[in-house]
């Protein structure tokens, strides 16, 4: 079989080893890790995503084949040099101050590697300018904010209010979830958009950057 | 009175099904082995790692009245206000899992280790959320042991954040509670820490006591309407034992 296919393939079953083991295969007869990114990796979470969203698989198995493209991506990363790192854009991703649960969050970011976003995870109790400066300072297009319960929503309206104030409207989306929000929340903090769950975040995410 | 109870971890344990649900396998469905392994892996993690405890303290109904409306931000219309008010016996309560639990899902996510991760957060969630019920049953067991309640009678549970109880009213819960002694804490943004934590009035009383219509201004918005199981539960139990 295709070593690409069989990447994929062993991506889907959600064995990281041998996705490890045909990674480095792949590298050491000379495939670019970009194709083997795109074609291999990338390739299998998407169809991973796919079923997901079909309810044809549950969400362990999303997470375990996400496992497994992070063994191979593991061993992809020190092949591009700093700013080669081929990304379908750059996110800034955290828990809003006063909140330490990360989980809803941590899914997020996991789908979105996936789907080959590159990630700036902030973790949790992160405060308003930290999104902000962190999304200037890494040239991202995205903030996303995370929470599980409603009293930490000044904090995202902060956020918003500090990319207004600096005039970075333009440059800067934002996406608010977690299991309190609502798109009537996000509407009245003025969030540009909102994340119902992983994977809608991650279609959210793709339309605003033109993905 | 305050009462400290330090849970065996097979009373409140959630049974698998409710731990699978929770991550969007509902029951009839045909698991794979992967997955069932991953939960028994996780199910024996949690059972070294928990330390499952919990504290009632009674509450008179004019006390009540004062620790209910917390900061104002209460809906005109919340459950609670009507229900408190037709009980036999109040209690505040807290309980929690322990922090250990927290720190070990947060491990698994630093070593790539999501499902297992996930898995024993959600084991982690369904238990804490059973402990509700539990610590109920509790206090139901002590009010027939004192001869203030019958079996008939039914004693629920009621939670700030639900049912239009803001969340603010922990400010207030705490303040008489104490649960700082089961290691219980609630930062600025009424968060309780550990995470995997619960807390509200127990209600003791008749059926009619708690059954309402789920048709207040705030059911729309909510995700979570486990008031209509519950309910179900209680008359299927009333039925049960005409
Ligand atoms: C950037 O863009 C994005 C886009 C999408 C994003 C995103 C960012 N971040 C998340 N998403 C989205 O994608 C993720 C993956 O699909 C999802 O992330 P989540 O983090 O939501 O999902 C997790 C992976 C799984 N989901 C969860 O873990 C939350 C599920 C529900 C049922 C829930 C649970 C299980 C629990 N709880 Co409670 N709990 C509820 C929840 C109601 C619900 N149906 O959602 C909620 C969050 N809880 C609530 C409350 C009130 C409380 N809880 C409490 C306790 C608990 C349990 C311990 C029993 C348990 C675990 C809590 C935990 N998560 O660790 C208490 C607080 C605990 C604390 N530490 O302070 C307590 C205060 C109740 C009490 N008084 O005891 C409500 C908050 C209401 C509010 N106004 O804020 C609540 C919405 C339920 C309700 N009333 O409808 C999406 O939201």
């Amino acid at each position: 079989m295709d070593l690409l296919k069989e990447i994929s393939e062993s991506l889907q079953k959600g064995d990281d080893a041998k996705v490890g083991e045909l990674t480095q295969k792949a590298i050491d007869e000379g495939m670019e890790p970009k194709v083997i990114l795109d074609d291999g990796l990338i390739a299998g979470m998407n169809v991973i995503g796919k079923r997901f969203r079909d309810h044809e698989i549950f969400l362990p198995h999303v997470l375990l084949s996400a496992r497994a493209m992070y063994a191979g991506m593991d061993l992809l990363r020190p092949l591009f040099l700093r700013d080669e790192v081929p990304s379908a854009g750059k996110v800034v991703l955290g828990t809003v101050q006063g909140d330490l649960h990360d989980i809803g969050k941590n899914l997020v970011g996991i789908m979105l590697k996936g789907a080959g976003f590159e990630i700036v995870d902030l973790g949790k109790d992160v405060a308003p300018e930290v999104f902000v400066d962190t999304a200037e300072k890494e040239g991202a297009s995205i903030i996303g904010m995370s929470t599980l319960l409603t009293t930490t929503a000044p904090g995202m309206v902060r956020v918003i209010e500090i990319i207004n104030e600096r005039g970075l409207g333009d440059k800067i989306k934002t996406i608010v979830g977690g299991a309190p929000v609502s798109q009537d929340m996000a509407d009245t903090i003025g969030a540009d958009a909102y994340g119902y769950d992983a994977a809608n975040a991650v279609e959210t995410i793709k339309e605003m950057v033109g993905v | 009175m305050k009462r400290i109870i330090h849970f065996e971890l097979e009373e409140v344990r959630a049974p698998r099904e409710a731990v699978l649900d929770h991550q969007g396998i509902p029951e009839d469905a045909e698991v794979p082995h992967r997955i069932l392994a991953l939960y028994d892996d996780a199910a024996s993690q949690f059972a070294s790692l928990a330390r499952p405890r919990g504290m009632i303290a009674e509450i008179s109904e004019a006390e009540f009245r004062e620790v209910f409306p917390g900061e104002g931000n209460n809906a005109d219309d919340a459950v609670v206000a009507n229900v408190f008010p037709k009980a036999d016996h109040l209690a505040l309560f807290a309980a929690t899992m322990g922090g250990e639990v927290s720190e070990a899902i947060a491990d698994h996510f630093d070593k790539n280790e999501f499902a297992l991760g996930v898995m024993l957060d959600a084991v982690a969630s369904m238990t804490a959320d059973r402990t509700s019920e539990v610590i109920a049953d509790h206090y139901h067991a002590q009010l027939i042991a004192e001869e203030r309640a019958t079996p008939a009678h039914h004693v629920l549970g009621y939670s700030p954040g639900y049912c239009g109880w803001h969340i603010t009213g922990q400010r207030k819960l705490f303040a008489y509670l104490t649960p700082d002694k089961i290691g219980i804490s609630l930062n600025a943004s009424c968060l309780m820490n550990p995470l995997k934590s619960v807390s509200g009035v127990l209600v003791s009383g008749s059926i009619d006591v708690h059954v309402f219509k789920a048709g207040y201004s705030y059911c729309p918005q909510c995700r979570n309407a486990t008031c209509l199981s519950r309910m179900e539960r209680l008359m299927a139990s009333e039925r049960g034992s005409a």
